[in-house]
């Protein structure tokens, strides 16, 4: 075999540093076409932007690896956001203060996604409804829910200090949530591929018979596998709270077709027991570079989708290119 | 066959019904240290049946089931795997894209010491170099155990699939047709495998349609016929046109 395609062919067997240089010629690119981008508060929008799509593809990420996928990440980030926001606004009366009230409030966020994830993984292994329409339900009734329990307005009126915690203070890049978010970022990437429950999640959806007959309690495991990704949603809401300083039922919409994005553009196989977490964190990175610097470019915003969509194509392509270069 | 030691493991009379299909009718079996067992009967015979009572995988609707002398109810197969009676499934085989060490461990993973085990962190580095020599003492040679499975080839599969399976068990081994879609060299190597668990004490149950490994390999043949035992012999009693004869009926074993 010739160098070159020896070279080639470990270069694609990476997608991760693949990934990692289509972000650096994005932001140089970006860059080029308009300096004012490559700023700091710029960075920090973009983190903001990256925070919880993160969240959701990390979850995601779980959820795919174990072979299912979890379509009600979107609807979780409203239902959770806008519950927390009620409940919030309802306490502000309350003499609480308003640190306290934040607190709750995150707590009930963390409550609904638990929810979300009991009912998604009991539909998934006790009804053996398969994860698609299992979660397909839960996103239309949260969806719904939400609506209704806003009268499709947005609710304000919580903690007046809840705005201040998004503010980019550190480094004038990250936020204080941020910095949590990241840090969850980094246990959770480890737990995936360093930890007995990881190692769980990648042989379900490998083998899912072969998980069972090792003495793996699959059921028990991908229950937990889904209430992780609801509870990082839940999570996801909130932030998304505190950042916009209402709870809005359109929070959220259509954020489980990025997630996935971020997933598959991250080389996580679909058919499950396949992928690297670093990829996904790159893949969510990548989508929200785009985003930002569209604007920059002057391009109109909807143009990310469409940018988005043809980047899934090319890291799907490439990987089944690289499994041909395998063989 | 009347060996006067308790039998290792043993099921009595053991029968299973699915609504009103008899799968199993009256069934008993009874395996020693060191013997081999060849479980041989026609599609439908209640081979498969059989094997999910003896694994833990289904509880018999009537008989009872001994291990070393001790009744036993397998509430899962879990159960089993843990009291010594490990199981290697027809199709269940591994998790492709993990890797050879991963498969070996798989529910059975070790923990780096202290903090960071108890959080479930694992010890890949001890797992990798231990699966290999776990899978040496069996007798197979793989490559690297931090490969994954799906890069190895069929033979290798099967041979990393059966090393698990003898490598962990302590008391007894149910391989349910491990010679399968394989070469003669490769067959010749399960078969090998075989022997050296017999020789390790271990009690092996070895459930194939390929007659000339049956004939080759065990001590002691048991035939199923429709959810029956119709002959429980000396494997030298048997001969290949008569094993044929008695799994299709033609023939009346007494």
């Amino acid at each position: 075999m010739s160098s070159i395609k020896v070279r080639a062919k470990s270069a694609l067997g990476n997608q991760q540093v693949l990934l990692l240089i289509v972000l650096v010629a994005m932001i140089i690119g970006f860059t080029a076409k308009s300096p004012d981008f490559f700023a700091r508060p710029v960075f920090a929008n973009i983190l903001s932007d990256w925070y919880p799509l993160v969240l959701i593809a990390i979850g995601e990420t779980f959820v795919i690896i174990s072979g299912g996928i979890d379509l009600s990440v979107g609807a979780t980030i409203g239902i959770s956001g806008v519950v927390s926001a009620i409940t919030m606004e309802h306490l502000t009366n309350a003499h609480y203060g308003p640190d306290v009230t934040l607190c709750i409030g995150f707590f009930v966020a963390i409550g609904i996604g638990l929810i979300v994830g009991i009912l998604n993984s009991l539909m998934i292994t006790k009804a053996e409804v398969v994860p698609f329409v299992a979660t397909l339900v839960t996103l239309g009734a949260g969806e719904g829910l939400s609506v209704v329990f806003t009268g499709g307005s947005t609710i304000g009126g919580g903690p007046s200090n809840a705005i201040n915690l998004s503010v980019a203070n550190i480094f004038q890049l990250f936020s204080k949530p941020g910095l949590v978010i990241i840090a969850l970022v980094i246990i959770l990437g480890l737990y995936l591929h360093k930890s007995r429950f990881g190692r769980y999640t990648f042989a379900i959806g490998s083998n899912p018979f072969a998980a069972r007959a090792a003495g793996i309690n699959v059921n028990r495991h991908l229950t937990k596998v889904y209430v992780l990704s609801s509870l990082l949603s839940a999570v996801a809401g909130y932030y998304f709270y505190l950042r916009l300083s209402v709870g809005a039922p359109t929070t959220g919409v259509g954020a489980e077709l990025q997630a996935i994005a971020a997933v598959v553009i991250g080389g996580v196989a679909l058919s499950g027991g396949q992928g690297n977490y670093f990829g996904t964190i790159l893949g969510a990175a990548i989508i929200s570079v785009v985003a930002s610097g569209l604007l920059f470019i002057n391009v109109p915003a909807n143009w990310k989708q469409v940018v988005v969509s043809i980047l899934i194509f090319v890291a799907v392509f490439l990987q089944q290119l690289r499994t041909r270069v395998r063989k | 066959m009347n060996q006067k030691s308790t039998p290792l493991y043993e099921v009595r009379n053991a029968s299973k019904h699915y609504g009103s299909v008899v799968a199993l009718d009256d069934v008993s079996l009874a395996i020693h240290p060191g013997e081999v067992i060849g479980l041989v009967g026609d599609n439908g015979a209640g081979k498969s049946t059989l094997v999910k009572i003896l694994s833990g995988a289904h509880a018999p609707s009537h008989g009872e089931i001994f291990l070393e002398g001790v009744k036993r109810e397998w509430a899962s197969p879990h159960e089993a795997l843990e009291a010594g009676v490990e199981t290697l499934y027809q199709d269940s085989g591994l998790a492709p894209h993990l890797s050879v060490a991963a498969n070996v461990f798989l529910g059975r993973e070790e923990m780096i010491p202290g903090v960071l085990g108890k959080l479930g962190f694992l010890a890949q580095k001890k797992m990798d170099v231990d699966a290999h020599a776990n899978l040496e003492k069996v007798g197979i040679a793989v490559p690297q155990s931090s490969r994954s499975i799906s890069q190895l080839s069929g033979g290798q599969r099967q041979a990393v699939a059966i090393g698990r399976a003898v490598s962990w068990a302590s008391k007894v081994i149910i391989l349910d047709e491990p010679t399968n879609h394989l070469g003669a060299r490769q067959a010749g190597e399960v078969l090998s495998i075989i022997r050296r668990a017999k020789a390790q004490g271990l009690g092996v149950i070895f459930i194939s349609h390929t007659l000339p490994h049956v004939l080759e390999v065990t001590d002691r043949i048991v035939v199923l016929r429709l959810g029956k035992v119709v002959a429980d012999a000396p494997t030298s009693n048997f001969d290949a046109e008569e094993l044929l004869g008695t799994i299709t009926g033609l023939i009346e074993h007494k």
